[in-house]
């Protein structure tokens, strides 16, 4: 099934609300790269993905009840994922405080893979260098939410999503060319 | 921005790549079991505000109690001195 289909969604959201497992794992399925690309892009360690993709979807599992409006599903879903990393990103600078050399703060290089290229080790660095709302818009426009969705989902205005996401291209553009060129 | 766009796909595959073959059964598992999702940031401040209560209010109540613990034993004590002068001044 493709969940790209309104009222295809529509009808699996009202069987997950319901307790429906299948249309749980479904949803799961569907979504499942999705939100580990726009986790990834958020934290930057391929070691925090599953973990957070885990209590990404839990929390979608235990919250799908309260949501209203079905089709607005896919916005919600990453509303969640951006809060989940947000929180995770936040924890974490707070342990660097409290446990300055702890193993997980160490600045370990992403092990290498199939789709590893330059183009990949660029984008990452010239993420890293963002601010992690910038990277939250950033990313949230990869999955292809509107400036409209975006701006709901940072309680702010359209014109401000704008503007912010014109400075957070232009400064990823910025460190992308500059560790592409080295 | 062609490149980005490529890399921003390739980023998606490397991350997809990272989730086991069974997790969306691990996830199903985890959230019947009650696992719960790592507590929010104000969660975990509220814990930690209410147990710093607690202990203050715990070391201000034993420090109170043995305040007037000594208190009662310092009356005492001067009672006694001014009993026992009493009776110095009486047998005089």
């Amino acid at each position: 099934m493709d969940p790209s289909s309104t009222t295809a969604l529509v009808d699996l959201v009202h069987r997950a609300q319901r307790g429906d497992e299948p249309a749980q794992r479904e949803i799961i399925i569907s979504y499942q790269h999705r939100v580990a690309g726009f986790v990834y892009a958020m934290t930057g360690r391929s070691d925090s993905v599953e973990d957070l993709a885990q209590q990404v979807f839990i929390k979608m599992i235990r919250a799908i009840n309260g949501l209203q409006a079905p089709a607005q599903f896919e916005s919600w879903l990453f509303r969640l994922a951006r809060n989940t990393c947000i929180d995770h990103l936040r924890r974490q600078k707070l342990r660097r405080i409290f446990l300055p050399f702890a193993p997980e703060h160490e600045d370990v290089p992403e092990p290498s893979g199939a789709v590893d290229t330059e183009e990949l080790d660029a984008l990452r660095y010239a993420i890293s260098q963002l601010r992690p709302q910038d990277r939250a818009l950033l990313a949230l426009v990869q999955e292809g939410r509107s400036h409209a969705e975006i701006a709901e989902t940072l309680k702010t205005s359209v014109a401000a999503v704008k503007a912010r996401l014109h400075r957070a291209r232009e400064q990823l553009r910025q460190h992308y060319q500059s560790d592409h060129e080295t | 921005m062609k490149p980005e766009n490529e890399a921003w796909s390739q980023l998606r595959e490397w991350a997809a790549a990272q989730l086991p073959p069974n997790f969306a059964d691990r996830v199903l598992r985890a959230a019947r079991a009650g696992v719960d999702a790592a507590p929010s940031l104000l969660s975990q401040f509220a814990l930690g505000a209410a147990t710093a209560a607690i202990c203050f209010l715990t070391v201000a109540f034993f420090q109170a109690r043995g305040a007037h613990e000594e208190d009662n034993r310092t009356i005492a004590d001067w009672q006694q001195i001014a009993s026992a002068a009493d009776d110095s001044g009486l047998s005089q």
